[in-house]
């Protein structure tokens, strides 16, 4: 009973980081039809960020998100700006494929180059802490990544639900020619969207240096469960996205008990299979994002 | 006109069979008339990847072993070159290497790359050219159960044979005082599974009872779970099958989860000089075999540690020490035989001097069965006052071996 409750708990943990590394993810589709494969390339350099700052500095790792987070978003409207949006409208989702794989390998060459292949870990001294809740211990680097995905999913929602922008940005998503006729400025919100979601890669990336050793090619291990997870939510939507995340999280942490690691991880291709099947167009998100 | 066609076909044929040989002819006289040149040795190696961490350690190993030679006049009085292709810690692509190697760089003689998963493709490769194959890290049972006559593991133990000193030392402790449960957590991976499953089978036949049993695929990120079956279980002692990041990751998230066991051991990732940086103080009572370390008095260590330590600005580890053990073998039996060529002929008997002669080398007097298997045991490790020891075997320990572990 400890060991479901336990998991049940780590699962929840879990899920969270999970919402938040895939919420850019979803969101870079709902903009623009774009597959973003580097984005988990961008969360390894947001984790070596924070770990070049901690070692060099000392301080603590989360600080390093002043600088990272108006990095990224600079970097993505850039990205999208001068390279994104020269691809052709019609083969778009496909080319960004290709496009953004090749960002992916250059990342990963960089921070190699940069950084060495030598497997990297922030040395925290909470790093083995815990509160325990119930029998249950809840790690406190968990805990704080969890925190940092709730207030960041929290004000991206506020953003695209209560801020000028955010409304734009959504008629962007749902009908880009009305949108333009209503006279927004399509190309730059699309610009905006894509920073905004390179900058949850930032905070996704340092959550997951609080508790995980990093290396360059990291990033294949996450792209593929992040992908499901955007598809099985519903391309586009955020809200999807995390419930989706949450419930494979959880999924995964539980099926662990019975059935072993190797078992457990193909939840995520076990729904998008099932997905694909029954729903394809995702279970939460509903067509595109549009309910929003 | 059929009669013409067809001739012209066989002329063809034939022009370009004499071509050809022409050309294989002229390329094994001009690597004949090479004797003089510098020796080529081949080498893939996992520089990016899941294994890029220990891969890196076997190359530097490996060039700074071709420097000390090169500085030292060199193999039969040749200059030493090394190649070192880029796997990606794929088996597909290390084979191909190989096959590249041989075929299209000519080299004279092949080293063997990291970790079991790639090198029994490797080998494979090897033995289908005849080449002599000594590997620095390929330690599982099924490297040697593959039927490769060229291969020798430059190592003084295989996998499942890591963690006998310890399993000596539970055993020789009175039955109130050996551990009663056991969790086990190994990486799908052959190495590593076999130097867990090696302490698993001696622990059962003690009558440790295994309470955990879990086994993990490398692309593992998450080790919450793992930890979390570990922790409930309260086994006395947990084994860890592991390489690196899953040892640190794992370890991290046992601590995060309140679990204390009374002895911890895992493979490799204890004795890499970034554990202590990644773990920080709890890394006290931590056991780990190795294959090597930089105080052992072999004859040739002493030197091979002051060249590496100079040249680096740290002392080797076992994945760099296995590197040089393995140039020394190969130098070993290329000094004995007089030969250093791509020659199928000069390879077998270079493979048979292996299988007759014992080797000094960094790590110990080598010597192998027939299928490659290195006859000696590993050195047992702790962490002790901060400082990786050797506890085990008595008569080689720095320090004394803690039986209860510090909480970590």
């Amino acid at each position: 009973m400890s060991l479901f409750f336990q998991s049940l708990v780590l699962g929840v943990l879990l899920g969270g980081l999970y919402a938040l590394l895939a919420a850019g993810l979803t969101l870079y589709f709902g903009v623009m039809r774009v597959v973003m494969i580097a984005h988990s390339a961008f969360l390894i350099l947001a984790a070596y960020l924070a770990w070049f700052f901690t070692s060099e500095t000392g301080l603590d790792p989360l600080l390093s998100l002043v600088v990272t987070v108006p990095l990224f978003f600079v970097t993505g409207v850039a990205m999208q700006r001068l390279l994104i949006s020269r691809l052709r409208p019609a083969t778009l989702t496909m080319m960004s494929v290709l496009l953004t794989f090749s960002v992916a390998l250059v990342i990963e060459g960089m921070l190699g180059f940069v950084f060495s292949g030598t497997q990297r870990r922030i040395r925290l001294p909470y790093s083995g802490d815990s509160i325990e809740l119930f029998g249950a211990n809840i790690a406190v680097v968990k805990l704080i990544a969890f925190g940092l995905a709730a207030v960041s999913l929290g004000a991206l929602f506020l953003i695209l639900k209560k801020t000028q922008f955010g409304q734009a940005l959504r008629a962007t998503i749902q009908h880009p020619d009305a949108a333009r006729l209503v006279g927004i400025n399509t190309d730059r919100i699309a610009g905006y969207g894509f920073g905004l979601g390179l900058a949850t890669a930032a905070i996704g990336g340092t959550a997951l240096a609080l508790d995980s050793t990093i290396y360059p090619s990291l990033h294949w291990h996450w792209i593929g469960p992040l992908m499901a997870i955007i598809v099985v939510g519903g391309l586009g939507s955020i809200p999807g996205a995390a419930i989706a995340a949450m419930l494979l999280g959880l999924g995964q942490s539980l099926l662990q008990i019975p059935l072993g690691t190797t078992w457990a991880q193909t939840i995520f291709y076990v729904a998008l299979f099932a997905t694909l099947m029954v729903r394809p167009q995702g279970f939460f998100g509903g067509r595109l994002a549009q309910r929003f | 006109m059929k009669v013409t066609t067809t001739h012209r076909v066989g002329a063809l044929a034939l022009a370009s069979c004499l071509t050809l040989s022409a050309c294989m002819s002229s390329g094994s006289s001009s690597s004949g008339e090479e004797g003089d040149g510098p020796i080529n040795i081949g080498i893939s190696l996992p520089l990016t990847g899941d294994f890029s961490e220990p891969g890196k350690g076997v190359q530097r190993g490996y060039e700074a072993w071709a420097d000390y030679v090169n500085e030292n006049g060199g193999l039969l009085g040749r200059d030493v070159e090394l190649t070192i292709l880029d796997d990606q810690s794929n088996a597909d692509r290390v084979a191909s290497d190989y096959e590249k190697l041989i075929n299209q760089d000519g080299v004279d003689l092949v080293f063997g790359p990291f970790s079991t998963r790639l090198v029994v493709p490797a080998a494979q490769v090897a033995q289908d050219y005849g080449f002599l194959f000594v590997e620095p890290a390929g330690a599982a049972e099924e490297v040697f159960t593959q039927g490769f006559d060229n291969l020798f593991y430059a190592a003084p133990a295989v996998a499942d044979d890591h963690y006998d000193y310890l399993a000596d030392a539970i055993e020789a402790l009175p039955e109130g005082q050996r551990p009663k449960t056991a969790a086990y957590a190994a990486m799908d991976d052959p190495f590593a599974m076999g130097t867990a499953y090696g302490l698993k089978t001696r622990l059962e036949e003690m009558g440790v009872e295994t309470v955990v049993d879990e086994v993990y695929p490398p692309n593992t990120t998450d080790f919450g779970s793992i930890a979390a079956k570990i922790a409930d279980s309260k086994a006395d002692i947990v084994v860890g099958g592991t390489q690196y990041q899953d040892a640190v990751n794992m370890i991290v998230a046992l601590r995060q989860l309140g679990y204390q066991p009374k002895m911890a051991a895992f493979s490799t990732a204890p004795t890499n000089p970034e554990f202590p940086e990644a773990i920080g103080e709890q890394t006290e009572g931590i056991l780990s075999p190795t294959g090597y370390t930089p105080e052992a008095d072999y004859p040739t260590n002493a030197e091979f540690v002051e060249y590496y330590t100079e040249r680096e600005g740290n002392p080797p580890a076992e994945d760099e020490a296995n590197a040089w053990t393995t140039g020394q073998v190969v130098a070993a039996a290329v000094e004995a035989v007089g030969c250093a060529d791509p020659d199928p002929e000069c390879q077998q008997q270079l493979i048979d001097w292996l299988r007759e002669n014992e080797v000094d080398t960094v790590v110990g007097p080598l010597t192998w069965d027939s299928e490659g298997r290195p006859e000696g045991a590993h050195l047992i490790q702790q962490y002790v006052d901060g400082e990786i020891r050797i506890v085990l075997p008595e008569e080689a320990a720095e320090a004394d071996l803690i039986l209860e572990k510090p909480e970590w």
